[in-house]
């Protein structure tokens, strides 16, 4: 008796459950995008959900998602249907979960064979990483030139907590691997690189010392809503050149001076990411040669990036503002 | 004479006992700081106890595609972290189905609940709460409560408000319901208490982020992880609650419950779970507090709402938005934390002469302007009672009417029942009466968007004229650079240097000494967990910026107790200030301690300190106010001053609620230390971030595993120690 109710109930339990899984897979023409968590991105997604729901008649669920492996894996197991923009130089994922050519205006920039977990085609944009100082610290230092003049300068980036040394707010994130600390002890530049944590750390801290007028050093890139508020001058690091031996499973046996991470960042064609059973799929044909297609240009972005952060106009209005004054996107479509 | 000596005798004995035993903490320590000075790197545990291997992430990547893989015994591939994750990947390849199964009913729920706060109109979610508020509060609970949501309306945020609402809403009554059954079980079964005691540690001290991103993989995305996150996290108080609740239940109460022949089942439903309703209610509340803050947390797992508002504003430094998103979730908790207490509380009854005032203090009567502000709050109060006591008596003879055609007693007893709970029913008939209305005659729909406003501008710019104000920031960066060079580093260096097996034999001897032998093996075995999952330099880390935050906690937090202890008035400002430091989403005052004090481990510190200040004040207050007034009476009029009656009878007698405070501190720090590598705090928290940048749970959970262990031996030490001294004092 009691065995029959119990079967009775789970009969009834997997029943439902398949009632609703079949509710949610009913419309085909449903995607799920993660937005990454930092405003470029943020925009560069925007603009290809903007393009997927007005011109190809998709409906995207958004969710805010931070970017790192975890990302790349939900990707892979189809809970996120796509994200955007993902930057070569800190993903650590890419080299196993995509098998495929990465393509930019034509070219291959780069050949991935890893499992296929996942598949991904270039954005258009093209990220540089560099260290900044402001630009009333170079103009008030005509000796200030470059990197190599850092040493000289560091008292006035010290702190109480680096002592003699100057301070570098660091890439923030571990995980990203930026190898700060490796960089200025290579480069010979007596300089503490102290990681924040996350991003808004670094730049709330690098916001007030800029509204303070203080002296910093800080790792960020191009294109990225800061410049649009602040006025900074790269230190040029060297020209990257790759070191196939820098890797953790070679314990980042360096190659010296020559090359990275002594060097600075490579350029970053960066991506967007999907999962390849979504976009093999006969019926998203239609997203996948948008995917192929599209080439969000760098300006483009960064002014955007100028409407969001200084205007205060939203990621949605400032991308739907762009659609309506230029028709690049029109080349976009399949 | 001889009575002299004898007295003297024992007494000179303690004595040498206390300097003996000083003396040799005093040698203890210059041993170590002997030993400190000695070494030129941090302490590490010997290769042959580390169950970790640092794996390249591709490699492990890789690695995880073969489940259950051959472990090698005997060399460096059987690992603890390399267990973890081989058992997730297993888990995840075969019960997923199961998980996601249950995910999709949960979901099912926070979708209905969701659109339905979101669909309905927005007076009809306002009466929802309202009208029971003003039931058991009054017009002051009302005005608080409708205060509430016209900030969240005008404020911009009413639909993420919502959202929120129906996430927090589902994950406690859910937690509510598990936790309650939970508890019962722990009051019937001495044994499945004892089981559970070190399961809710855990399930409290335990950072969120360790299982969060975990919980992601097995329950999807969006509100069903976020509330089953949630749940792990908000549950401990109302089992524990639950608990001592039904074990207060007196003795001779369940005796002649018993002899009056009530069977166990009887006696629990009917006598023990009602005696111990307040107790219940109380950890409903705590676990509605405990749910709220981890609104912004459950963003990272893509739940939407108040959280991932307040998220995106933080991200683009608007500190503005971002503190009025997270005054909106303060004034959720504030709102539930008094509707919630005003429910479990006795209702208050004067006399009905005697009320004269409903919304200010019954003194206030001298003063004319208070009775002018009250009379047509009078008025209305009567008009009100009139109106609805008619109506509902109105309602109630149609029903018994109706009623009275097949049974006529039945019909009495309806009408009865209907005539007390007038509220309630006059409650549902406005509801109703609200929907109707929405429907058939005008739509209301989601809050007006022309009834707004905005504070974001004025807090934006206070903080930035305080960023460059160059006074305060000389201030700010003296206090940085005196406790980083006088406190924070000297005390890493100090617990960093010191080499491992003198601080494990230090932890072992004090537990021994105030807890016993057997807590003594126990806590050397977690230690040696620690030391073996290669992460004791870092644990150092988060031990030393643990304790210099509690002591920082102690130096400010008493004297502040002891004012709010003498002055009423200061108190009470006092309890709103603490609510807000426990409620406000910490991510709202990370973004200015960052521009005011910059990135680093003394800003680390300084949120530890915010958010755990709270308890060792309240418990300051509560244990100098309880000392009984005769004892200080005596003092005084023994010619005592004032403060060799605080210094002399009260501390001592306050010792056991301090010890309290302190402990509830150091709980609250060891689980902030999660949160400070988000603004460059190191140690183990950062050691779980990079944990999960990596998507390796292994890590992560060592680490997370590492904050509880050390948690748990502290919070372990410091109850015997509260136990001795109450032991001591005979209390």
């Amino acid at each position: 008796m009691k065995n029959s109710l119990f079967a009775k109930t789970f009969a009834a339990l997997i029943l439902s459950s398949f009632l609703i899984l079949s509710a949610g897979t009913a419309n085909a023409k449903r995607l799920v995008a993660a937005v990454p968590d930092w405003t470029g991105g943020e925009i560069t997604c925007q603009v290809a959900v903007a393009i997927l729901e007005d011109e190809l008649g998709y409906k995207i669920e958004r969710i805010v998602f931070p970017s790192g492996t975890g990302l790349w894996e939900a990707v892979a197991a189809g809970d996120i249907d796509f994200a955007c923009e993902s930057w070569p130089s800190y993903a650590e994922a890419d080299d196993v979960m995509i098998n495929m050519d990465l393509v930019y205006d034509g070219e291959v920039v780069k050949s991935y064979s890893g499992d296929g977990t996942v598949a991904a085609y270039t954005t258009g944009i093209i990220g540089m990483s560099d260290y900044y100082v402001p630009k009333y610290f170079a103009d008030a230092n005509p000796d200030f030139n470059d990197w190599s003049d850092l040493n000289s300068f560091k008292a006035q980036f010290a702190n109480a907590e680096t002592g003699s040394k100057g301070r570098l707010i660091a890439c923030p994130v571990a995980g990203w691997n930026c190898h700060d600390q490796k960089r200025l002890d290579l480069l010979g530049i007596d300089f503490e690189a102290s990681e924040l944590g996350t991003e808004v750390a670094a730049l709330a801290e690098a916001q007030a010392a800029y509204d303070r007028g203080e002296a910093f050093l800080l790792y960020l890139w191009e294109p990225h809503f800061f410049f649009g508020k602040n006025e900074m001058v790269g230190v040029k690091l060297p020209a990257h050149k790759d070191c196939e031996t820098f890797t953790e499973a070679n314990n980042w046996q360096d190659c010296g001076t020559a090359a990275w991470p002594a060097t600075g960042w490579a350029m970053d064609y960066t991506m967007n990411y999907m999962n390849p059973a979504m976009i093999n799929d006969p019926a998203n044909a239609d997203a996948k040669a948008f995917f192929e297609k599209m080439a969000f240009s760098n300006t483009d972005q960064a002014k955007m990036l100028v409407r969001v952060g200084d205007d205060g106009l939203s990621v949605e209005d400032a991308v739907a503002e762009w659609k309506a004054s230029t028709d690049v996107w029109q080349a976009w479509l399949p | 004479m001889v009575f002299l000596q004898e007295t003297k005798s024992p007494g000179s004995e303690v004595n040498v006992r206390r300097l003996i035993i000083s003396g040799l903490v005093f040698l203890a320590l210059l041993f170590s700081f002997w030993l400190v000075y000695q070494k030129d790197d941090v302490s590490t545990f010997p290769e042959s106890v580390k169950l970790v291997e640092v794996l390249d992430i591709k490699q492990s990547l890789e690695k995880r595609k073969f489940i259950l893989m051959p472990i090698h015994f005997g060399t460096d591939h059987f690992t603890f972290t390399a267990w973890v994750n081989q058992g997730e990947d297993y888990l995840k390849k075969h019960y997923r189905w199961i998980t996601r199964l249950i995910a999709s009913y949960v979901k099912a729920g926070y979708f209905m609940l969701e659109d339905f706060l979101l669909e309905a109109p927005w007076v009809f979610v306002v009466g929802l709460l309202l009208i029971p508020s003003l039931a058991y509060g009054g017009v002051k609970l009302g005005l608080l409560i409708l205060f509430g949501f016209m900030y969240w309306g005008m404020v911009g945020l009413w639909e993420s408000a919502m959202e929120t609402l129906a996430l927090m809403g589902l994950s406690v009554v859910l937690s509510v319901i598990v936790g309650v059954m939970l508890g019962i079980l722990c009051a019937l079964s001495d044994r499945f208490e004892k089981g559970m005691k070190p399961v809710l540690d855990t399930m409290q001290v335990m950072p969120a982020f360790v299982y969060l991103i975990p919980a992601m993989f097995f329950f999807g995305i969006g509100g069903a992880p976020a509330i089953l996150a949630t749940m792990i996290y908000s549950m401990p108080p109302i089992i524990r609650l639950t608990n001592l609740g039904i074990r207060q239940v007196p003795n001779e109460t369940i005796e002649s419950a018993t002899a009056f022949g009530s069977t166990k089942s009887q006696i629990l439903f009917k006598v023990q779970i009602p005696l111990a309703l307040p107790s219940i209610m109380m950890g409903v509340n705590q676990t509605i507090m405990m749910a709220l803050a981890l609104v912004v947390l459950a963003t990272f797992i893509g739940a939407q709402g108040l959280g991932s508002e307040i998220w995106i504003a933080i991200r683009k430094l608007d500190v503005g938005v971002a503190m009025e998103g997270g005054l909106c979730v303060l004034l959720m908790a504030i709102m539930f934390d008094r509707l919630g207490k005003a429910i479990s509380s006795e209702p208050i009854t004067l006399p009905l002469d005697s009320q004269k005032f409903y919304l200010l203090p019954q003194t206030w009567d001298i003063y004319p302007l208070a009775r002018i502000i009250e009379k047509p709050l009078e008025y209305i109060h009567f008009i009100f009672g009139f109106v609805f006591s008619s109506i509902i008596k109105i309602f109630s003879s149609i029903i018994g009417l109706i009623l009275s055609i097949g049974h006529k007693e039945f019909a009495n007893t309806v009408k009865e029942f209907i005539n007390l709970h007038y509220f309630f029913f006059s409650g549902i008939l406005i509801l109703i009466g609200i929907s109707l209305y929405d429907s058939y005659i005008v739509a209301i729909g989601s809050f007006p968007e022309a009834w707004n406003f905005s504070i974001e501008e004025e807090i934006a710019a206070g903080v930035k004229s305080l960023t460059v104000n160059p006074t305060f920031i000389s201030i700010t960066k003296a206090i940085r650079s005196t406790v980083v060079i006088y406190l924070l580093k000297p005390l890493d260096v100090y617990l960093t240097f010191l080499p491992y097996w003198y601080t494990m034999a230090a932890l072992i001897i004090i537990s021994w000494i105030s807890v016993g032998l057997r807590f003594a093996i126990i806590s050397t075995l977690l230690l040696l967990f620690i030391g073996a999952c290669n992460i004791w330099t870092e644990a150092m880390i988060t031990l030393s910026s643990v304790l210099i935050s509690v002591l920082l906690c102690f130096i400010i937090g008493v004297p502040i107790g002891i004012l709010a202890s003498y002055s009423k008035r200061f108190q009470s400002i006092n309890e709103v200030i603490l609510d807000a430091m426990q409620t406000l989403p910490y991510f709202c005052y990370l973004i200015p301690v960052l521009m005011f004090f910059g990135g680093g481990a003394f800003s680390a510190l300084l949120a530890t300190i915010i958010y755990s200040i709270p308890p060792i004040i309240r418990l300051t207050v509560l244990g100098l106010s309880q000392v009984s007034s005769t004892y200080s009476e005596v003092s005084t009029s023994f010619g005592g001053t004032t403060i060799q009656t605080l210094n002399k009878i009260k501390f001592p007698l306050a010792i056991p609620s301090l010890v309290m405070g302190f402990n509830q501190t150091v709980m609250m720090a060891f689980a902030m230390q999660i949160v400070t590598p988000l603004i460059g705090g190191k140690g183990l928290g950062l050691e779980v971030f990079n944990g999960l940048a990596r998507s390796d749970t292994g890590r992560s959970l060592a680490a997370g595993i590492g904050i509880c262990l050390l948690a748990m031996i502290i919070d372990r030490i410091s109850l015997a120690w509260t136990k001795k001294q109450r032991e001591a004092l005979g209390l």
